[in-house]
């Protein structure tokens, strides 16, 4: 089921400013995770807070097009969670421990206590940060407060949760888990997230969107959408990389990735070693 | 300048974020620090431009120890760039947040015109750096902090919320910058795209050093997979090809793995390009 749905949409932040998003059309729907990916200023974090109706407050903007959202299951207006790229002031340290700092979103929905333990102590299971529950929020390291906040996102249970590069101060251990964790998220609500991390696209997108110069010019599976065409806007994995190097483009030029990464990884060894 | 560090701890009031460390790094040395999240990584570097004072022993940069020193004779020493960038800007203009290190530490205007041109800014400077996107804002910080021309500059987690673009701009200046004989400290768990810029490693984890010294000599060791892992860090990309290849050592970027493929090619067979693919499946 579509959950928003952009139509012809059209932002810019000025008047004179070239539009940081141009005619977007753009379906998300339930029980899908989309990644959207593109160099720094091609419209990324703009969408994100388009979707989540941020930028209905801007002043100075302009905008053309549409937004449609659907109701959440219960009747009620959508719910969209966001954690915004600089998750920093999303801290609120209005609370004196994580553990309270994660209940705030749901206390703001007016679950009963009970729930709100429940699914506080769920996500700090999900996001592994059990030896943070009884830290002060202010006394964080910049992954731990990303951890923080992803968890709050998490417990308030959106119907759709927007990540702004949700990934990009946590360490190669956590990022690796946290995969796993967003892959599962996905059976309970719909993702849409903002990265250029190749392995993380390839573990947790159902679709990845390239967006180049606020316009959507790739939308499909990841291995549809990575090739030479998208090549530019993207980071692509080592090995294929290598190997592009290697042939000087020849492969590349011939490439689709897969899920199955593995498998592309052991291909591409044995190209590289020349025993193929 | 020589970094060095004499059995340092360092509390936060409730945290022992350091814990008796020991390393040292000669001068002109480009350093990445490395370990998982909450290891110390922010905290070795507050240490070093002296927002921090150790809670014991000593960090020492060149022949000068930081404590008893005050914060604005060793912001002329290491200049530092801040995990999250908002956290630093607050001129009116990207070229006044710039113009700042030069005019006040005085890193003298060829700098900062090879600072604009290596980071691309040219076409910003009147912008007001709170309207940039994320990725232009950190490099402006970068840009701002390497313009004070410090012997020393550190860098925390430099390369977070840049996209491919940026980071090349970003390995550039870290080039430049060692050309001139800067001592560049790195924190990053971006090791993939760091490793080729790098002379030296330092591992932290959980406040303690898992290593530290030259990054060939790291990685011939044997334990070298198990130390990262220690530390949080996942074997880099590169290295793992590597070895996978049997490569004789780590190769850390594309172009050293490709070299070395091409020029196995050309020994071994003549084989034409365009033969090989690489299939979807
Ligand atoms: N202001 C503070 N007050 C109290 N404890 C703190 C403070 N800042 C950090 N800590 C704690 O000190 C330890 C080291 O933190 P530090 O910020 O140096 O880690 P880091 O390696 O930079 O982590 P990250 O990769 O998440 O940025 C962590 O346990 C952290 O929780
Ligand atoms: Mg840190």
């Amino acid at each position: 089921m579509t959950i928003v749905s952009l139509k012809d949409f059209s932002l810019s932040y000025t008047k004179d400013s070239p539009p940081a998003l141009h005619r977007i059309d753009l379906d998300l729907n339930s029980g899908e995770s989309v990644i959207v990916s593109g160099l720094s200023g091609s419209g990324k974090s703009t969408l994100c807070l388009a979707v989540a109706g941020f930028t209905e407050t801007f002043p100075a903007m302009t905008v053309s097009g549409q937004i449609i959202r659907s109701e959440s299951a219960d009747g009620k207006p959508l719910r969209v969670g966001i954690v915004l790229q600089n998750f920093y002031s999303q801290v609120t340290y209005l609370r004196s421990t994580v553990m309270e700092e994660i209940a705030f979103p749901c206390e703001n929905l007016g679950l009963p206590r009970a729930e709100t333990a429940r699914r506080v102590s769920d996500a700090i299971a999900r996001i592994r940060i059990g030896h943070l529950a009884q830290r002060s929020p202010l006394e964080l390291s910049g992954g731990e407060k990303q951890k923080v906040v992803l968890a709050a996102a998490i417990a308030g249970k959106p119907d759709l949760l927007i990540l702004d590069e949700p990934l990009s101060q946590l360490d190669p251990e956590s990022t690796s888990y946290l995969g796993e964790v967003l892959s599962e998220l996905k059976q309970e609500l719909a993702l849409l997230i903002a990265e250029n991390d190749p392995y993380l696209t390839l573990k947790v997108a159902d679709r990845l969107v390239v967006l180049s110069e606020g316009k959507i010019v790739a939308d499909g599976s990841p291995e549809t959408v990575i090739g030479p065409s998208t090549a530019s806007c993207l980071d692509l994995p080592a090995w294929t990389k290598c190997v592009a190097k290697a042939y000087e483009g020849s492969v590349a030029d011939d490439n689709r990735m897969t899920r199955q990464y593995e498998l592309n990884y052991r291909k591409a060894l044995s190209l590289l070693r020349g025993s193929e | 300048m020589k970094v060095k560090y004499e059995n340092v701890s360092f509390n936060y009031s409730s945290t022992a974020a350091l814990k008796n460390i020991s390393c040292e790094f000669d001068s002109g040395k480009t350093i990445l620090v490395a370990g998982h999240n909450g290891s110390g990584k922010s905290t070795f570097l507050k240490l070093m431009n002296g927002i921090l004072k150790p809670t014991e022993g000593r960090v020492i940069l060149g022949e000068i120890a930081t404590d008893g020193k005050r914060t604005s004779e060793l912001a002329r020493l290491c200049a530092l760039s801040f995990q999250n960038p908002d956290d630093q800007l607050f001129a009116q203009s990207v070229k006044k947040e710039l113009r700042f290190g030069i005019d006040n530490i005085g890193g003298g205007d060829g700098l900062y015109d090879s600072i604009v041109d290596t980071l691309h800014l040219g076409g910003q400077l009147q912008s007001n750096p709170y309207a940039l996107v994320y990725a232009m804002r950190r490099l402006v910080v970068i840009g701002a902090t390497a313009a004070m021309g410090t012997p020393i500059l550190a860098l925390d987690e430099p390369t977070a919320g840049l996209s491919i673009r940026e980071k090349e701009y970003l390995g550039n200046l870290i080039s430049f910058l060692k050309a001139r004989g800067t001592t560049v400290v790195i924190v990053t768990h971006d090791l993939n795209f760091m490793l080729p810029y790098s002379d030296d490693m330092l591992l932290l984890s959980h406040g303690g050093v898992q290593f530290s010294g030259g990054r060939d000599e790291f990685f011939t060791r044997s334990d070298a997979r198990d130390l990262m892992k220690r530390s949080g860090i996942g074997y880099p990309m590169y290295a793992r090809i590597s070895s996978a290849l049997d490569l004789e050592k780590a190769a850390f970027d594309a172009d050293e793995i490709a070299e070395w493929a091409r020029k196995k090619r050309a020994g071994v067979t003549q084989r034409t390009n365009g033969q090989h693919q690489l299939e979807g499946a």
